[in-house]
Parts: structure tokens; sequence; C-alpha cells
């Protein structure tokens, strides 16, 4: 077999529009090309808007994690605003970001990930699923397909309980600077444990021993989509008057040392993206620029490329010990889960029921801030320069454009290109399936990777690590 | 079950625990399908320029819950989020679905389209030689489809998508294609709104729509009619900040010119919606929303209007 192109188009079953330029050679993949296709330029759109819009507004990026783009305005707004956070109000923000934390991981395991491994019925939007690699046996298929639909329930529970104290979701509204706005009443904090004990039982009882099944039964995916062991967290969920305590740790892991993440050395390339900064005094979109083939950019901390999402988070808090291949993540993914529906539920108790907990100051201290947090899929980051409350420059940087970071000036990849080149593939049907299984591995949101963002600054590894 | 009546159970059932609208939907349009032989609506859903808020939106759905939309409601052929083909696979059922269901399917578009440089900065699939753009595919799909429905604001007006400066030149999907689109706005939309409308083209083919081209069964009224909180408003006694139990109109609520049965449809198993969360309605209903609507915080007379983005601003009924 000798070397050929094949253009695996659309990927679907993520969030937003993806297609994979594949070489294969030999049997394996020699280069892929991930392309994000959609473009919106958000950060343009954020400019000379009131900085208070910044929740509402930065939430509309993305419909599966909009919570978390709620989340790091709404960090950005505090320290912009000096606002002072009650204890009720980190309890409830927490479990408001988990509860959508649970509907994403829930969704992307069962509507996502699952038909990549598991038979699907006969019927639309199933239809002509072309699953070559079915190793389930027909009982064990059958249940897990039938989980499927009793995951519905369980995401939309999950966000039921955003809605019970956000308003509505995707989109939510009550998770704003300076706290919380809506009341945690007795009767919504009884709703939502009710709520967080089926969502629990589902986890313990379908969705845990459905990974551990799929990762036995496809345990040869501990050893495809390998990564360099490179991993990056801002950290996830805030507690203290100032957001200055995490839950989670956040940390960069390279070379098996742990630091903590210094946000200068985080530094961009437009090499192989559908952007042009020549003669310009700032980035601009060029769609058809040649040799690019994505409006997602490279981002790069200290010269590298890092893997960012539930993996890297839980290697760098220590609760996970495993590899860096498609099983690790989607086993990594499953295990966040299980601990987000024991948090949630102790957050509940921990709120005392009264009135809403928020106190929003009005004169901002500072024009620029930079805030941080872990999304579902990993490091989040939003900065701003602001002039008289109003928008002078947005920047943001989502999870996906850490592991989509398309091929820099010198060639190097990204994580998921680096996880795609060197799989084998026995037989060219069987492509789609299998790469697909390690795309998806890394939950792809695309809606949310593609902007413009311009951060100067180029670092060295040799001067860090 | 008369379509009249279908309506008024949309309208009346819209509140109360276990949801009783779909309770009594499903079965009428179980017994509707059985009585005139028809079959499930064929849906092709197409993904433009959005966050994929509508969606998510839609996975939200209760009575009916989305696994029995698609057993019962609707054949999903094309969806880039949910069917379970991949690469060209999938795009040989894009390709070839038109032929087959011709004159006869639902086109659903998710998100606006953008139109400068001619599309190039929304692409839905590649081949080796080529790109398909959304406005390729949208306009080429939208002339064989028997009903077009934009589901979200973006689809229908352009929305956050074609907020100023709107580099993309997005707009929405009525705006692309030379025929009636069935808008059903909302940032994201209410799954009752969509999922509503679609068993009303299956039942009854297309509801009766408003000026901005939406079903008036769910958009007909304003916020501010059916607020909660609209005897403050008639007494004037406004909130002072978020978190307040008095009208919000101070803080910026744009519900009396914003259509949509929110306040007592509400969110997610209809469980609260944005007032009732102790913050303002941001109209994300609208034609000129996001842009006509902001800063979101400030009163409605006070808000930009210089910074509307020049789109038309809608009125509804009701006052």
């Amino acid at each position: 077999m000798g070397k050929q192109r094949i253009m695996f188009s659309p990927v679907t079953r993520l969030s937003g529009l993806l297609s994979v330029d594949v070489t294969v050679e030999n049997g394996r993949v020699t280069e892929a090309n991930a392309g994000g296709t959609m473009f919106r330029g958000f950060e343009w759109i954020m400019r000379d808007r009131h900085v208070t819009d910044a929740v509402y507004m930065t939430q509309r990026i993305c419909g599966i994690c909009s919570m978390a783009h709620g989340a790091a305005a709404s960090y950005l707004l505090d320290e912009l605003y000096d606002n002072e956070l009650a204890e009720n109000a980190q309890y409830l923000r927490n479990i408001m970001f988990a509860a959508d934390f649970l509907q994403n991981h829930i969704r992307h395991f069962y509507f996502f990930s699952l038909p990549d491994f598991v038979k699907m019925p006969e019927h639309p939007p199933f239809h002509g699923q072309n699953l070559i690699d079915a190793r389930l046996n027909p009982e064990d298929n059958r249940r897990l397909a039938g989980h499927y639909f009793e995951a519905v329930k369980a995401a939309q529970e999950s966000h039921q309980i955003l809605a019970l104290f956000g308003g509505k979701a995707p989109h939510q509204h009550s998770f704003v600077h300076g706290g919380v706005a809506a009341a945690p009443t007795a009767d919504k904090v009884e709703q939502a444990l009710a709520l967080i004990g089926n969502i629990s039982e589902f986890v313990k009882g379908r969705m845990v021993p459905d990974t551990e099944m799929i990762a036995r039964v496809y345990s040869d995916y501990f050893r495809i989509g390998i990564t360099p062991r490179q991993f990056l967290s801002f950290g996830l969920f805030r507690f203290g008057a100032k957001n200055e305590k995490f839950l989670w740790r956040s940390g960069v892991l390279v070379d098996s040392q742990l630091y903590p993440p210094r946000l200068e050395l985080i530094s961009e390339d437009i090499t192989s993206s559908w952007f042009d900064k020549t003669g310009a005094v700032e980035i601009k979109p060029d769609p058809l620029k040649l040799g690019a083939y994505t409006w997602v950019k490279s981002v790069r901390y200290a010269g590298r490329y890092f893997q960012v999402g539930p993996l890297a988070r839980m290697i760098i808090n220590g609760f996970y010990k495993g590899g860096t291949a498609t099983m690790d993540r989607i086993y990594a993914r499953t295990m966040e889960t299980l601990l987000l529906t024991e948090l949630a539920r102790e957050w509940l108790k921990n709120l005392k029921p009264g009135p809403p907990p928020i106190y929003q100051k009005s004169t901002p201290v500072k024009k620029e801030v930079t805030a941080v947090t872990d999304a579902m899929r990993g490091a989040l980051l939003h900065a701003a320069l602001i002039e008289d409350e109003k928008v002078v420059r947005y920047n943001i940087i989502t999870p996906t454009v850490w592991n989509f970071s398309p091929k820099d000036g010198h060639g190097g990849r990204g994580p998921l290109e680096s996880a795609l080149v060197g799989t084998g593939i026995p037989n060219q049907d069987m492509l789609f399936t299998i790469l697909g299984r390690t795309i998806r591995s890394f939950d792809p949101c695309i809606s949310c990777a593609t902007h413009l963002l311009d951060r100067k600054g180029s670092v060295k590894a040799e001067t860090v690590f | 079950m008369q379509k009249e009546e279908f309506s008024r159970i949309c309208r009346d059932l819209s509140s109360g625990s276990n949801h009783a609208l779909s309770g009594v939907l499903l079965p009428a349009v179980k017994e509707h399908l059985a009585l005139h032989n028809k079959k499930k609506l064929p849906v092709i859903w197409l993904e433009t320029n959005d966050s994929g808020d509508n969606n998510i939106a839609f996975m939200n759905t209760t009575y009916p819950y989305l696994d029995r939309v698609f057993t019962e409601m609707i054949d999903l052929l094309y969806s880039n989020t949910f069917m379970a083909a991949q690469g060209r696979n999938a795009l040989n059922i894009l390709e070839q679905i038109p032929g087959i269901y011709k004159g006869k399917f639902t086109l659903v578009v998710e998100g606006a389209v953008p139109v400068k440089d001619n599309g190039v900065y929304n692409i839905i699939a590649r081949t080796e030689t080529r790109f398909i753009t959304a406005l390729e595919a949208v306009t080429r799909l939208g002339g064989l489809a028997e009903y077009v429905v934009a589901v979200g604001t973006c689809a229908s007006f352009g929305g956050p998508s074609a907020a100023r400066p709107n580099l993309t030149g997005s707009a929405g999907v009525r705006d692309v294609l030379e025929r009636e689109v069935i808008n059903v706005s909302g940032c994201p939309v209410n799954p009752d709104w969509f999922v509503g409308t679609l068993a009303h083209l299956l039942m009854y083919g297309r509801p009766d729509l408003d000026r901005s081209g939406r079903p008036t069964l769910f958009y007909g009224f304003t916020v501010h009619r059916h607020c909660q909180r609209r005897s403050y408003f008639d007494n004037k006694d406004f909130a002072m900040k978020l978190g307040d139990i008095e009208c919000m109109f101070s803080l910026g609520c744009m519900g009396p010119r914003t259509g949509a049965d929110c306040p007592y449809r509400q969110w997610i198993n209809h469980v609260s919606w944005p007032v009732k969360a102790n913050t303002p309605c941001i109209g994300c209903t609208n034609e000129d929303f996001p842009d006509g609507s902001s800063p979101f915080f400030t009163p409605m007379p006070e808000k930009s209007q210089d910074q509307g983005g020049g789109k038309n601003v809608s009125g509804q009924r009701g006052d």
C-alpha cells in the first residue's frame, strides 16, 4: 500500500465542525492536519461592549460548556471590581459549574463516544454507522446501547440542577460577578439533592461499569493515540473571598516535574492558521492563506505543546496513574464524572439556605485582568483590557486550542496531531473508526476553538524547565 | 385532535410538575400518525455558525425526552451532532438524502450563515478537492426541503454570530433563501418551542407565524405581559440590584419588547427562567439580539442605540 491521502470529513459527534486531512503510508498514519472550519471572531464581538456583559456574551461562545465561559468571565470581573465572595456563593457557583461538567461528560461519553465502540440500533440518527471493529458480545452490546437512552435523562437532570439556580441552560443567568443572584432556598437545595442522587446512581451503575467494559474489551486503545506526557491545568473550583483557593490544583507537568503555571509563558503561532499579521498592527482573518488548514491557532507554553482536559487534571492532582493514550483520556473523564457527583452532593449539603449570595461592587479597581480556570475540556483563559468599563480588548484561549493546535513554524505537532500520527491502520475501511475514537477522546469543541487571540511572546523551553 | 385543540394544549399545558403538555401531545401525535398513515418527519439538520447551544437545548427536551423524539417523531437523517456515521459515510448520506426525500424533508439550520467571501468562514465538510460551505449547503438543501426551520437566534436573525462588527458577514437563513423560513428563535431555543414546532409540522403543517416568522404559539406575547413581577412594574417598584425581588426594568430587563412564553413555560423541565433567578431577561429571542439588548444591565431607554447593528427592532403583540 503506497502513500494515500484521506479526508476525514465531517468528523461527526462533537461540538462544531472538524475535518482531518490524513496521510497513510504502509498501513500507518504519517501525517494529520486537523482543521477547525468555522470562524466567528468572538474577541472582536466583545470590543466596545460594557465589560459586565462579558458573562452572558462569552457564554455564547459554546453551548456545551457555557458555564465555563461564564465562570471565567465572572472570576475576571470579580478581580476587576474587587468583589468579596460569600462562602455560600462559592458553594453555589461550584455546584452549578459541576452540574454543567456532569452534563458535558455524560453526553460526551454516551452520545459522542459510545457509537465508536457499540453497535447502535439501525434507525436514524444511527443509520450508516459502519462500525467495522465492534467487539462487544450481542448481550453486552444491547445493554450498553440501551444506556445511551438512559443517559438522555441523566444529562438533562444535570442541566436541571444548573437551571434550578441559573434560570436556564445553556447560557445560565445567575452566576455573575459578585456571587450568585439566585437564592439557595431549602426547596431548591432539596430538589437538587434528589437530582444529584439520580445522576449519581446513573454514573455509578452505568457510566463507570460501561467505561470499564469498553476499556477492557478495547484495551489496545491504552496503546493507541499516545501523546507526549506534557499536561497543563489552570486548576478548578474556586473558594475564598477573592477566589484565591482552588479545590483541584493547577500545574504544568513536563519531564515528570510539576511547575506552577506562569501565564506570561503562553505564546501563539499562526503559521498553519487562516490568519495574517504581515504589516498589520493586529492579526486579521485570511481564509485564503496558502499552507494554512484551520481556524485554530497553535498555542504553546514555554515553547512546548501541552495537553489539557480531564486526563491532565486527574494526573496533575495525583488521582490517576495511567498513561497518555486514547483510553486513558476516556477513562479519566469518567473518573472525574464520578468524583464530581460526590463533590456536588457534598457542596449542596454545605449550602446554608438563605438570601441570594451576591454583592457586586460598581467601580473597577483595575484596567487589565487575566482570569483562568479549567473548563470541561481543559485550561481556559479570559483576559480583558478596559477603558471606562468598556472592553478595549478581550482575549480567550480555549482548551481545544491547546489540544488541537496545528503545526507551528517548526513543524511541531500539537497533542491531537501527535496522537494521530503513528496510528496503525490495518485496512483502509477502519480508518474512520480507529481515528474517530482517538479524536473524540479529546472531546473536541470547535465552536470554542476558533477564535482570534493576539498574545505576544515567544519563550524557549530551555529557559524555563 | 383538531388543530385548534392542539394549539390550546400547547398554550395551556405549559407548566406544572411532570409536564402535562407532552404527556398529552405524544399519544396525540401517535394517534394522528396511525389515523392518517403518516410517517415520521424526515429531518436534515445542518450546524453552521453558532455555539452548538441549540442542539444541547434540544437534548434537554422532556416529555418527550430525546429518545422518544428520535423513535416516535422524527427521522434525523443528517446531524453533525448525533449521527453515528462519520467522514465520507456521513457526507454520502448528505448527498443522497435530498434526492430520496425531495420536497418531503424538513431542513433544520442551527446557526447563522456567513456570506462574506463566498461563505468560506463556515465549511460544513471537505472532500479531497473542495470545501462545502454552509452557504452552499443551506442554499441547495433549502431549495429542496418541504419546510425550512431556523433553530435559535443565530439561524433566525444572525444573533451573536452576526453581532457587530460581524467580520464574517453572518446572516439569518431567511436572508440567504428566497422562501419562507420558520424561525424558532432563542439563545438557545427552549426545547418546547422547537419540538412543539416539529410536532405542528408533522401533524398540521405550517404553524401561524408572527411578523418575525416565528410560531405565534410560543412567541405571540411579550415576556412582560406574563411576568410574575408585572405587579411591581405597574406599581413602579423597581429592583436596585441583582438579587432583589422587584421588577428589573431598572436593571435592563428586555421583557417589554421580547416575545416569548418563558414566564410560564420556563426552562429545563420547566423549573426556572432568568427573572425567577433574579436576573433580567436579555431579549434573546429578538431580531436585534444581542446588540439591541446591550449593555444588558442598562435600562431599555438608555441602551446603546448607535450600536444596534442597524437591524429591525421587532414589535410584538400584547403590551
